[in-house]
């Protein structure tokens, strides 16, 4: 039987061996960015090599996801790797689809070189045999929260339940089978270094959010409409308002838009629409936020008559990583770039549907650098591929092997200390519990 | 029997001659301002003058209010009142503010009391009261205006007044009821070339005092224990500020407030402010509509940060009805003593965009409420400065002088003539009510919806 260091090692060599062909699948990615839910190019890609690879894969799984598996040699518990599928829309990004827009802003082409970078490395000779469980390689959609309309109709139309593509995974069962799961993220950061070890990550709720005024000629009537506009605009100044009430260590995040302001100048606007995200580092200062929000909304109603219409969806929710996984996952890092080359990140203030996955199982989330620009900017580019995809395979498929060798003793570890936050069905009812959708005529 | 012309040629040669009297007794006034409801040197001052001139008086009506009456020697009649307000404003910078209270009579008021007894000591001649028929009633009134809104509630809480203005409080007091007319004039700054100007109108308004009930907290240490009343109130004004696109100019809607208690410390969160507000408008019933506006956007300011609100609604003034006859007597007695040209008559629906408690009074009896040149400076300013008295005060005195010979002489044809065209737009009881209708108090908790 080989050693966990032996088998590491055939692992990291078989990724080098395949460097610049899962480089080049991100790459290809890069230059077909899809957003969330749409990402069909990408889908069959991942799906052409699985089956290139001889792996047992499904797919379509919440519309876009590919879900492959590998056996070891015995059984034991299944490890889940996953790789994003989707861009953002960043339309001035040089890599962006010029009719869409869409583009990895955020280093999810990566994810996907490195997800089939850990498939080669664990399926490479003499290697699989000696782990016990399985390994779930999955390539999902949606990490991005964008698109809330598009997608709000998607569920209004029953395709989705949840705007998210592993929540919705959750809810069709798909993590039914998976006990750990792990993945690592781009970073641009440069005090993060070249791998990051991570902490956790806000959660957040997503509004749709639509003032409902009555049109007039602005300049010949304006005192016959209700200016819809103007109830935005003061809602938003009542958002700002309870800012100060937003306490330091729960990193509230509002930042709505205005994705309608009104049709034409000179009508007074009867219809304005607004999205917004209400985030937070624990879920009781997201819903204390979120009625602050509701309440400052309400206000520039209130404040000029008009109607609001507020919609919330469940978004994601906080992120916490598993400290003994972490702990696996650091040491082979560190055999990678040396201490020198990791860094540290203790709170992030966005948010990812990761955080869902981390409510009922344990997870990581580390980040790898080799990206520069600001993340979600027009500017974010991947420059190490080599550090990105490369490096960052062989960290989550050597971590693979310390939790699944020895007969899954690692794995043991892990799940023998781990309690979860909730289970799945508890998480489904927080999750539709946070959905609420509100008329409110203040002249009512 | 002398003519009316030698009743008026007499009247104003005895103004003339005390005329430096009158515009001592006007800058004394100056030099001892005093708010609404605290007029009390000035009312004592007031007393003097009249037993000075023998004129049997009453005093401290609606607190500091002294209402005279000379009775005419033809035998009983209708009762003409020449008021004059007493009160100042609050302007601290202004230069002759009382240094201790920030009172300045940066609205001319002082000059209507030289203006008043200037009007009496015509009226007074031997020979012209015997000729006149009926009475006058020389009335130096409180609080015209509507200032210190939190004070006038504590009086109004001790039951010393119902309502917060002097005229309203005084038509309450049945201290109107004997009054068949009354006539004032006021200065003003902004007229042109013209010495006098008549007619036009004021708007109604409503006075609102609200309080923003939030929660005190340490503002670096815990705000976000806090409720912030300041953030609510001046979200409120923004709210305010979004919804003037939707008041037609016709309206002449004005709304403004101050701030009374802003915070106590500038490091705790505060709970307590507390604002002064006006709302005016061109008639009470779009003072109405505008008002439940206004109290939306203070319940949203409440609304936006979780705090409490409190309204209190302070019936406010009426706009002025000027009353033709009236008007038109002073309007002749002006053109004869200043020139044709130097009076201006305005339309009736011309709205200062200001509000006076004459508008109450115009309601239930015939008022004219014109308005004299000799001010220059905006008004309510520190700049609003009594230059020319003669103006200012001597010829009004004359011309009310002359309009008060016109009603009360020939067996006071000429004011039955004015009463026999007046229809009141509503009776005393009928104001009352009406009054005591829009005063209301609105609770609004935001952090329960």
């Amino acid at each position: 039987m080989a050693s966990k260091e032996e088998l590491k090692r055939k692992v990291r060599d078989a990724i080098d061996q395949r460097a610049e062909e899962i480089v080049r699948v991100s790459k290809t990615i890069l230059d077909n960015p899809e957003t969330g839910f749409r990402e069909v190019k990408t889908s069959r890609l991942v799906r052409d090599l699985f089956a290139e690879a001889g792996i047992d894969h499904r797919s379509g799984l919440a519309l876009t996801g590919v879900k492959g598996e590998i056996k070891g040699g015995s059984n034991g518990p299944s490890v889940a790797v996953i790789g994003e599928l989707d861009s953002l829309i960043v339309s001035e990004h040089p890599h962006a689809n010029p009719e869409t827009a869409a583009a990895h802003a955020c280093g999810h082409h990566a994810q996907i070189g490195m997800l089939m970078g850990v498939a080669y490395g664990l399926m490479s000779p003499e290697v699989l045999e000696e782990l016990s469980g399985r390994v779930i390689l999955f390539a999902v959609p949606a990490e991005e929260y964008i698109e809330i309309e598009y997608r709000d109709e998607l569920r209004r139309a029953g395709k989705v339940e949840f705007l998210g593509g592993k929540p919705e995974l959750i809810r069709l069962g798909e993590f039914d089978d998976v006990d750990l799961a792990m993945m690592c993220h781009t970073t641009s950061v440069a005090e993060e270094k070249k791998l990051c070890i991570s902490g956790t990550n806000n959660g957040m709720v997503a509004k749709r959010i639509q003032f409902i005024g009555r049109a007039a000629h602005a300049g010949g009537a304006p005192h016959l409409g209700v200016n819809a506009l103007n109830a935005a605009s003061l809602a938003l100044m009542a958002i700002h308002t309870n800012r100060e009430t937003f306490k330091d260590d729960n990193t509230i995040r509002v930042h709505p838009i205005i994705t309608k302001g009104g049709e034409a100048v000179n009508a007074v606007p009867a219809d304005v629409r607004m999205e917004t995200f209400v985030r937070g580092a624990n879920i009781d200062a997201i819903l204390d936020a979120n009625r602050k929000v509701d309440r400052a909304l309400k206000a520039g109603a209130m404040a000029v008559g008009a109607q609001v219409k507020i919609t919330t969806i469940p978004g994601y929710l906080p992120l916490k990583q598993n400290a003994t996984m972490m702990e696996m996952y650091k040491a082979n890092a560190v055999s990678l770039v040396g201490e020198d080359g990791i860094g540290y990140r203790k709170h992030g203030t966005g948010s990812t549907d990761m955080g869902d996955v981390s409510q009922i199982m344990p997870v990581i989330h580390p980040y790898v650098g080799g990206a520069t620009g600001l993340g979600h900017g027009n500017d974010y580019m991947v420059k190490d591929y080599n550090l990105a995809v490369v490096t960052a395979a062989k960290a989550l498929a050597t971590t693979v092997v310390d939790l699944l060798a020895d007969g899954a003793s690692g794995a043991g570890e892990v799940t023998s200390k781990y309690r979860a936050a909730m289970t799945k069905d508890q998480y489904l009812k927080l999750m539709r519990g946070l959905a609420k959708e509100e008329l409110y005529d203040p002249t009512e | 029997m002398s003519t009316r012309n030698e009743l008026k040629r007499k009247a104003c040669e005895a103004i003339e001659k005390r005329k430096n009297e009158l515009i001592a007794v006007a800058k004394m006034i100056l030099e001892n301002p005093e708010t609404g409801f605290s007029e009390a040197k000035t009312s004592r001052l007031v007393a003097r003058e009249f037993d000075l001139r023998g004129i049997p008086y009453r005093d401290r009506l609606a607190l500091t209010g002294v209402k005279g009456e000379i009775k005419g020697g033809r035998g009983p009649g209708p009762k003409v009142s020449v008021i004059g307000e007493m009160d100042a404003l609050l302007v601290s910078e202004h230069a002759s503010a009382d240094s201790k209270t920030g009172a300045a009579h940066a609205c001319g008021h002082h000059a209507q009391i030289g203006m008043m007894l200037g009007a009496i000591t015509g009226l007074q001649v031997p020979e012209v009261l015997s000729q006149l028929s009926g009475s006058i009633v020389p009335f130096a009134v409180p609080a015209e205006e509507f200032v210190q809104v939190e004070r006038r509630m504590a009086l109004r809480d001790q039951q010393r007044i119902e309502f917060l203005s002097g005229k309203q409080e005084l038509i309450r007091l049945g201290e109107f009821d004997d009054v068949d007319m009354a006539i004032m004039c006021h200065t003003a700054s902004d007229m042109v070339k013209s010495t006098f100007v008549v007619g036009g109108t004021s708007n109604s308004h409503v006075v609102k005092y609200i309080e923003f009930i939030g929660k005190g907290a340490h503002a670096g240490g815990s705000p976000h224990l806090g409720i912030n009343a300041l953030n609510a109130a001046a979200w409120s004004i923004m709210a305010i500020h979004a919804n003037r696109e939707v008041f037609p100019e016709s309206e002449t809607v004005r709304l403004h407030g101050i701030i009374g208690h802003g915070g106590e410390s500038v490091s705790a969160v505060p709970s307590d402010v507390r604002l002064e507000w006006r709302v005016r408008s061109a008639t009470p019933e779009a003072v109405a509509r505008n008002s439940t506006k206004i109290d939306q956007c203070f319940k949203a300011g409440a609304l936006a940060v979780g705090a409490k609100v409190k309204i209190t609604t302070i019936p406010g003034y009426m706009p002025v009805r000027n009353n033709s006859s009236l008007q038109g007597l002073f309007k002749q007695n002006a053109q004869a003593l200043v020139g044709k040209d130097k009076v201006v008559q305005m339309p009736p629906n011309r709205n200062r965009g200001g509000s006076t408690d004459m508008g109450d009074l115009s309601q239930i009896i015939p008022v004219c409420h014109p308005y004299t040149a000799g001010a220059v400076g905006a008004g309510h300013s520190k700049d609003y400065t009594i230059t020319d008295y003669e103006v200012a005060v001597v010829n009004p005195a004359k011309i009310m002088a002359m309009v008060v010979i016109d009603l009360l002489a020939d067996g006071a044809a000429g004011a039955k003539e004015v009463l026999e065209g007046w229809q009141p737009a509503m009776t005393k009881d009928q104001y009352l009510a009406f009054q005591r209708d829009r005063a209301q108090v609105v609770e609004f908790d935001g952090g329960e919806v």
